[in-house]
């Protein structure tokens, strides 16, 4: 028998109808606050209480095309954004809201608006454009020359062939479509009190610092760490995604960023597992352990964990009320699950700035050996790594054969490594990839598909997963790691896995 | 990149040695071959075959380890010595051994062993999931030191796998070059780079192409002028002809040598 079902199997809640803020709305930002999603509800802190939004320049729409950042860092959707969110704006606004904005709403802005087809990257998938210019510059401004020369294979949007927006226009730029992050638990993405070197330790490159203190940054945010920090990232945030026309003022930035470092957001109550900010529960769960939790340090160890869970739900009693006995059984899948994230090995291969860092190809180790941060399961510093989200072979895509009418829907990109270099350890020199990620910032053939790790909290409010949207649940995420290291886990640890994940 | 030419054919680049047409001395196993990975229930540990002997290279431990695991997918370049010590997971235990992955794929070098219970590794100061704390090779911070001057030229030492250029495990040694040369205010820097020879046991010479020489010592000042030192003046250079291999240690022939000048 398997014990425990899957939370959603049992419930399949949909998330409540209009959670959207809307730019603008001025409404105040609670200093605690609630958001169902389909495992329960999720519960965010702002540490500066309740809080005046308008005039806030996160909330009010500062650009031209009347979004606001929380257009897209909404906190019903632990401030990232569901696709679940996403369709029910679609719906209630009729493809009109801001969020479908020509720029990077749409699969490609020379399409026509209110098309769902148009539109189609964002419904389906929670994709956004991020547009980049070819070749990168470096933080001077200066073009990279970089490693490998890209061709496009597929071109499903038609963005990255067109004569404006595409690779060969007067301004080439490359278009890959990536999901929205967590805009909340920011003290952790930024901490830069462990493992923050002047030389990366995956590849000895310089890491990048602060334009304005010099300071090293850790190299976390954005999937290709191409924003060194939450100002940087703020600015060229609104003059793309919010197409400002000029950097917010001092003023703004600083409203923009104290906002984001007082906020906490994380799974509080699951329809399974009850309450997860019991008195004497686990000490990783809840928005107040993010609040309380040490930054920086490095959790894949038995003395800090990277989500400590106490001993609370090792081995609970019954006491034959049923509801109470089913919680019970509930909360030691979870803990059960917290094993199999922490303990269960498996051969870790072929896997870029993991494999090729000393430790080996293939290592048998754990999911935690990635995600090893405390509270966040992030990286600890320079968090980029290929696990194979976007490149072939282990990408997903629509398979093709003639009895589908299912067409492809990603990108995807051949790069070709020049011979000046070591040939890519792993794939050589042709790369297939959706979305090369950190080497389209550095020209690097080996950054190939390298994907900056996020956190994983509040993951049940901000389906789909992984950079591409390619997992629609959290099962299509097991099940992507199931076969591209060919784990084996049995049906229990699946089930165990998804309810561990979806109490964070 | 790689040239694979006859111990005879070496006195026609080593710098003004003599030729070396003899075979390692005899405790030394120098070859290329396939990694073998066998399971354990703690670590893998790693082998490789080499005339129909197994040979022991090392466990998988962490970051911190000397020895950094071969990969799977590419042959070994293996230079080692025959210890006495008892086998290791079925193989001969080589102590020292360098290792270095082979750049151009063999996808013949695929083997997983399963664990068996007669391989046990006797040393696995770091378990194969989360440690327990500590790195396997935890080394304590060197304290604080205090620099008066006149201050020292300082030289930094850098070895390279086969045909390779920076890798991960060179930070920690760029950082150092980073603090000295801020600490002391230098004025330049100087870097030199090294192709590297190794005679292998079968009497061969695998050598690296010269070029990488001057690849390894450009590579190196452009790294630590965009990491903070873009003020100093810098000199890169390759050294004079490649070290005659003589079978013994002769990864140190692939290096670069950074020089901070006060
Ligand atoms: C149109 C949607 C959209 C809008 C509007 C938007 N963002 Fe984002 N945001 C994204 C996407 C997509 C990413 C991830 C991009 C990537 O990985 O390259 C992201 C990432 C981030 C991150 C990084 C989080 C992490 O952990 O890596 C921060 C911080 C952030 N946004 C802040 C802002 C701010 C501040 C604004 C307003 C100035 C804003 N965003 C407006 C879509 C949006
Ligand atoms: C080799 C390193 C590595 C290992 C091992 C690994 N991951 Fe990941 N993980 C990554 C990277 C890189 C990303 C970011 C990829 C992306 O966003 O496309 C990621 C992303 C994730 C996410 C974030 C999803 C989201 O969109 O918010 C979750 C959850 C996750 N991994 C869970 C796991 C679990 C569970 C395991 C063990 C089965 C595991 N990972 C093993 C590297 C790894």
């Amino acid at each position: 028998m398997l014990l425990g079902c899957t939370a959603s199997s049992v419930l399949g809640q949909t998330q409540a109808e209009d959670q959207w803020w809307a730019p603008g709305s001025g409404l105040p930002m609670p200093a605690a606050a609630r958001y169902p999603n389909p495992y329960g509800e999720l519960g965010i802190l702002n540490t500066a209480g309740d809080y005046p939004t308008e005039g806030h320049a996160f909330f009010e729409p500062i650009g031209s095309n009347g979004r606001a950042c929380v257009t897209c860092h909404q906190p019903a959707s632990a401030m990232g954004l569901s696709t679940a969110l996403i369709q029910q704006r679609w719906r209630a606004s009729n493809g009109n809201d801001p969020l479908f904005a020509a720029i990077d709403g749409r699969n490609c802005p020379h399409l026509p608006a209110n098309d769902p087809e148009a539109h189609s990257l964002l419904l389906e998938r929670g994709l956004i454009r991020i547009f980049l210019p070819w070749p990168p510059r470096d933080p001077g401004g200066n073009a990279i020359e970089p490693e490998f020369t890209i061709e496009v294979v597929r071109d499903p949007t038609g963005c990255n062939t067109h004569p404006e927006y595409g690779l060969e226009s007067t301004e080439p730029t490359i278009s890959v479509y990536r999901r929205p992050r967590m805009a909340a638990n920011l003290k952790y993405v930024t901490a830069a009190d462990f493992g923050v070197t002047p030389f990366s330790i995956k590849d000895s490159r310089p890491a990048s610092r602060d334009p304005e203190t010099g300071r090293l940054v850790n190299m976390n945010m954005l999937a290709d760490a191409r924003e060194p920090t939450l100002r940087t990232q703020a600015i060229s945030a609104a003059l793309t995604h919010l197409e400002t026309g000029g950097a917010p003022s001092d003023a703004q930035l600083a409203e923009i960023i104290d906002f984001e470092m007082q906020i906490y957001a994380a799974q509080a109550q699951h329809v399974g597992a009850g309450n997860l900010e019991e008195p004497g529960g686990p000490p990783a769960l809840g928005p107040h352990a993010m609040l309380e939790g040490e930054t920086g340090v490095l959790g894949n160890n038995t003395t800090r964990y990277v989500f400590p869970m106490g001993d609370a739900w090792t081995s609970l009693e019954r006491s034959g009320d049923a509801e109470a006995d089913a919680q019970n059984e509930f909360r030691e899948s979870v803990q059960r699950g917290h094993d199999v994230f922490f303990f269960r090995t498996f051969w870790i291969s072929d896997s870029m700035h993991i494999n090729n860092i000393g430790l080996g190809n293939p290592i048998k180790r754990t999911c935690s050996t990635c995600h090893g941060m405390h509270m966040t399961g992030m990286d600890t510093a320079n968090g980029f790594v290929d696990v194979g989200s976007t490149n072939l072979p282990w990408a997903t895509e629509n398979e093709q054969n003639p009895w589908t009418e299912k067409k492809p829907e990603m990108p995807l990109f051949r790069l070709s490594c020049d011979n000046a270099h070591a040939p890519h350890p792993f794939f050589g020199r042709v790369i297939y990839s959706q979305d090369p990620g950190r080497a389209l910032i550095t020209g690097r053939c080996n950054d190939i598909g390298s994907i900056v790790m996020q956190q994983f909290r509040g993951i049940a409010s901000r389906a789909p997963y992984l950079t591409n949207g390619s997992a629609k649940n959290l099962r299509e995420l097991i099940d992507f790691y199931d076969r591209r290291y060919n784990i084996r886990y049995s049906e229990q640890e699946k089930i165990d896995l998804e309810n561990f994940l979806s109490t964070l | 990149m790689m040239k694979r030419i006859s111990a005879i054919a070496i006195a026609t680049f080593a710098a003004g040695g003599i030729a070396n047409a003899e075979p390692p001395p005899e405790s030394q196993r120098n070859f290329v071959s396939c990694p073998i990975v066998r399971d354990t229930a703690t670590v893998p540990c790693w082998l490789s075959e080499y005339e129909g002997e197994l040979y022991y290279l090392g466990i998988q431990t962490d970051v911190s380890a000397d020895f950094d695991p071969p990969f799977l997918g590419h042959r070994v370049l293996v230079e080692g010595t025959v210890s006495d010590r008892p086998r290791i997971c079925g193989g001969i235990v080589l102590d020292p051994v360098v290792i270095a992955p082979i750049l151009d794929f063999d996808a013949s070098c695929n083997t997983i062993l399963p664990a068996e219970d007669r391989y046990t590794v006797p040393f696995a100061p770091r378990p194969p999931g989360p440690s327990g704390g500590r790195l396997a090779f935890q080394r304590d911070p060197a304290p604080e030191e205090v620099l008066v001057p006149p201050y020292e030229p300082r030289e930094y030492l850098l070895h390279y796998d086969f045909d390779m250029l920076i890798m991960g495990r060179h930070a920690p040694i760029l950082g150092d070059v980073l603090d000295y040369a801020t600490k002391i205010g230098a004025s330049r820097i100087e870097v030199v780079g090294s192709s590297g020879a190794t005679l292998l046991s079968d009497g061969s010479v695998m050598a690296e192409d010269t070029s990488i020489a001057l690849e390894r010592a450009n590579e190196i000042a452009e790294i630590l002028k965009s990491g903070g030192l873009g003020e100093l003046a810098f000199a890169a250079a390759a050294a004079t002809g490649q070290e005659e291999p003589d079978g013994v240690e002769d990864w140190r022939s692939r290096r670069a040598v950074i020089r901070v000048m006060p």
